[in-house]
């Protein structure tokens, strides 16, 4: 055991009427990337949480580099030397780059905070992560990725030993992931010992050197990562077999069927210039495209949540024209959010209520569900859906993110929609939960219901899309059958601007 | 197990510390002086039988601010606030002695004077402070202007209304209709407490039985999800600024009946704080979110106790406000979220020795 930095033993904690974790070993040595993997729900965050002090374990011991320790608040964790990256990015959007990076410990001067030091320091550390922006720009100028970056580099300056990232590259692209992966490394060859929370195997593979699976609060093992695969990994998290998800199959689409939605020339300018698409009954219609092409502002003119500055949208025959989500759920559509804590839950209300939300605006709050009423749509759902909870009225907010997934999934599928809005359903969300809301999609178009699907998955898509719309630069860039799709044919719509505007 | 559990929420739910707070200063109180807490039964000069005591003086006095804290509990529960509450008391009535003007009264009856359809007196100030609750609503609503700011216009404008109304003069009247609002008594129960019942109960139950009460917790939580969900939060907000001006009208009418008087500078004055105070201390968070009446309800009645209490220690006026903060710290400490967690884990763990103890 050379080299163990971090040792967690026999760690415990329970929250009410919950085991959240139930004797698990962790250790961690310097100078590795060490995964922790496991679905929602593992205890993933809860382990992390006890580490840094937002929680107190019930049972086990820490030992970092051989002393116990017992942090009692993320600050006391950060002063022993263990630094935490979160997925959400936990900066003062209003303060700069370097401001962010030295709050709260600013080197002082002659009684005066010295900026000149700051800022120096700051332009260096974020050079360090091989980014050269003006670290005195307030952070909001400038993107997530670089946002992510300023939030380690203010760990790493606190001369961390341990650093914990949470799920840091569920909201970077391929290249701004890569750049933070040669961070990683250069941090690792300097001693420290990194954990690593994702939810994508592929960079488990290419980066970590040691991997730890949790179910359901245990833990299952530790591995080397050059001695494992991924369907031995996915197996051991999920606790079954993997062929779940390679069983699927599209629903098949029938000849002449209906067309449900229609919309043509819809346009905000700076958002999305001009699209056309229509969805049939019983169809699963898939978005693909990079982040940012315009994806989710499609979507969410579809639904009413933005204004569309020209075009029409008709449903089921009828022209909407109120642009409000309301109407758009009159006219019987449904629409899950991309950000599911932003736009989805509402978190501290039950998982009734938050099932029976759109029923109940549907019916205006004057007419409210029965409370047996709401109680039974919950019950029925809770069982269909196989949400985890010990009963209803849980609240959402403390559900794993594939129970909150199927919440508000519920919740639609509660107002028997005929056309359904998918944004990223299982982005962030476990192997497990994402077979299952797969099959879910694909049943209910069997069952008549079109669906629209965006993910950034492309294998995804393509399982699942009898039809795929792919967008790129704000704009529809071409359709593709989804019947026998590659992905390469994707990615060459995505990619080949040039030839397909030479070709136009 | 499950009483273990019951146990605990009720030891961190806030409304259980605000009952405790309530009777602790009850307690206090009955120590200090032992006939705090005596009812009897008195025969007034004309022969009704009224309730007597401190306990129903309390309820009897606190029930302008319950009143109010009503509505203030779903505006605050929506995240907004409304500090024109007290501007509105003085503004229901103004217009309500402006209606009973002593000079141009008609004699009736010995004892009686009246103009006008005594309706008028209570409906018309009624229909102005819903109006106003409308116009605090559309400036939050509608115009998204921050909810301190829309409402400070009526804090400020209000009282001049009253002045206007009554043209700086302060009227007095001896209505008797009007007189028995603030001071009359049913079944020897002081009338403001019944109305305050009724209010309560009336708000709970739309509250409750409609999905209102869902949907103001719903936007005060998460106003995004609210709207993807199809709910109109413009409606719901609206609907509790109009209340609360609906309320704080009622809340008018039993103060200038007390005072048999209409007083613009003074009426009122103060009440959107002690409001406010009334549904923070009943558990409420002024974040916006979840929320309880019933809670606001002890809430008054706390604030309305530690005022009777300071009258009984014969402190000093001077010194009154100074000593009710220090009370309300203390309650407000109780409640603190480290606080009721502190209680809350130490009573499970020594539970959870016992449990050891009995497998032992």
């Amino acid at each position: 055991m050379n080299g163990v930095i971090l040792d967690m033993k026999g760690i415990d904690m329970a929250f009410p009427g919950v085991k959240a974790l139930d004797g698990v070993d962790f250790s961690l040595r310097a100078g590795e990337v060490h995964a922790l993997l496991g679905e929602n729900g593992a205890g993933k965050s809860t382990l992390i949480k006890c580490l840094t002090g937002v929680h107190r374990m019930d049972k086990g011991t820490i030992l970092l580099d051989g002393k116990k320790i017992q942090p009692s608040s993320p600050q006391d964790a950060q002063h022993l030397g263990i630094s935490t990256v979160y997925q959400e990015i936990n900066l003062c959007p209003n303060l700069t780059v370097a401001e962010n990076i030295f709050i709260g410990r600013q080197p002082m001067k002659g009684g005066q905070i010295d900026w000149k030091t700051i800022n120096r320091r700051s332009q260096e550390l974020m050079r360090l992560m091989g980014v050269n922006i003006d670290v005195t720009l307030p952070l909001t100028t400038f993107s997530i990725a670089i946002q992510q970056m300023a939030s380690i580099a203010r760990a790493v300056d606190i001369n961390a030993r341990v650093l914990i990232l949470d799920e840091p590259t569920s909201s970077l692209d391929e290249h701004e992931v890569a750049r933070l992966f040669e961070v990683m490394r250069d941090l690792k060859a300097k001693g420290m010992g990194i954990v690593f929370i994702t939810h994508f195997l592929n960079q488990v593979f290419e980066i970590a050197d040691r991997i730890t699976v949790l179910r359901n609060g245990r833990l299952v093992g530790e591995y080397m990562a050059d001695k494992i695969n991924k369907l031995e990994l996915v197996t051991y998290m999920i606790g079954k077999d993997i062929n779940i998800i390679y069983d699927l199959k599209k629903a098949p689409q029938e000849e002449g069927a209906q067309v449900v939605l229609e919309a043509s020339n819809l346009g905000i300018s700076g958002k999305v210039e001009d699209i056309s698409l229509h969805v049939r009954e019983g169809e699963l219609v898939g978005f693909a495209g990079l982040l940012g092409s315009g994806r989710t502002e499609t979507a969410e003119m579809l639904f009413g949540v933005l204004k569309p500055q020209k075009g029409s949208i008709t449903m089921n025959g009828e022209k909407l024209s109120a642009s409000s989500p309301l109407d758009s759920i009159r006219r019987k559509m449904a629409f899950c959010p991309e950000d599911r804590k932003r736009d989805g839950i509402v978190a501290d209300l039950s998982i009734r209520e938050n099932i029976a939300l759109a029923c109940q605006a549907l019916r205006g709050f004057m007419h409210p569900m029965k409370p047996q009423e709401q109680q039974e749509l919950a019950d029925r759902f809770i069982k269909l859906l196989s949400i985890q909870t010990p009963n209803a009225e849980k609240k959402v907010g403390e559900l794993s993110g594939g129970n909150q997934q199927k919440v508000i999934l519920a919740r639609w599928m509660a107002t028997q929609p005929d056309l359904l809005i998918l944004d990223e359903p299982t982005r962030g969300i476990d192997v497990g939960a994402k077979a299952e809301i797969q099959r879910l999609m694909l049943e209910m178009c069997k069952d008549g219901m079109g669906i629209i699907f965006i993910s950034s998955e492309l294998d995804e898509i393509i399982r699942c899309a009898n039809r795929i719309i792919v967008m790129r630069d704000l704009e529809k860039a071409g359709e593709l059958d989804g019947e026998d799709c590659q992905q390469a044919d994707i990615l060459a719509i995505i990619a080949n601007e040039e030839k397909e505007e030479a070709m136009t | 197990m499950k009483h273990g559990l019951k146990w605990e929420t009720l030891l961190r739910s806030k409304l259980f510390w605000a009952v405790v707070a309530e009777l602790l200063i009850l307690l206090v109180g009955f120590i200090i002086r032992p006939d705090f807490l005596n009812i009897q039964i008195r025969t007034l000069e004309d022969g009704t039988r009224v309730l007597f005591g401190t306990p129903i003086d309390i309820l009897n006095r606190s029930s302008e601010i319950t009143i109010i804290a009503m509505g203030m509990t779903l505006v605050l529960a929506l995240g907004g606030t409304d500090i024109s509450v007290g501007a509105l008391v003085a503004v229901s009535g103004a217009i309500a002695l402006k209606f009973l003007r002593w000079d141009v009264l008609v004699y009736t009856t010995p004892g009686d004077y009246t103009v006008m359809p005594f309706a008028y007196a209570l409906l018309v100030p009624l229909a102005v402070c819903t109006l106003m609750g409308l116009f605090n609503g559309t400036l939050v609503a509608r115009l998204k202007i921050q909810p301190i700011i829309a409402t400070l216009i009526l804090m400020v404008g209000g009282r001049g209304i009253a002045q206007i109304v009554t043209n700086g003069k302060q009227f007095t009247t001896q209505y008797t209709p009007f007189k028995f609002i603030g001071n009359g008594s049913i079944l020897g129960i002081p009338l403001p407490i019944i109305i305050t019942l009724v209010v309560v109960v009336a708000m709970l139950v739309f509250v409750r039985r409609t999905s209102y009460g869902m949907f103001v917790e719903a936007v005060g939580i998460n106003p995004n999800a609210s709207r993807v969900s199809g709910l109109r939060s413009g409606v719901i907000i609206m609907i509790a600024y109009i209340i609360t001006g609906l309320l704080s009208g009622i809340s008018g009418l039993i103060y200038s009946s007390r005072i048999i008087s209409n007083d613009s500078n003074n009426a009122g004055l103060g009440y959107e704080m002690d409001a406010i105070l009334a549904v923070v201390l009943g558990g409420t968070s002024m974040t916006g979110g979840k929320f309880t009446l019933m809670g606001t309800v002890v809430g008054s009645i706390i604030i309305r106790t530690i005022t009777t209490l300071v009258f009984y220690f014969g402190i000093v006026s001077e010194a009154i406000m100074a000593f009710k903060a220090l009370i309300i710290a203390g309650v407000i400490v109780l409640q603190s979220e480290p606080v009721r967690r502190a209680i809350a884990r130490r009573r499970e763990r020594r539970q959870m020795n016992l449990g050891g103890e009995l497998h032992a």
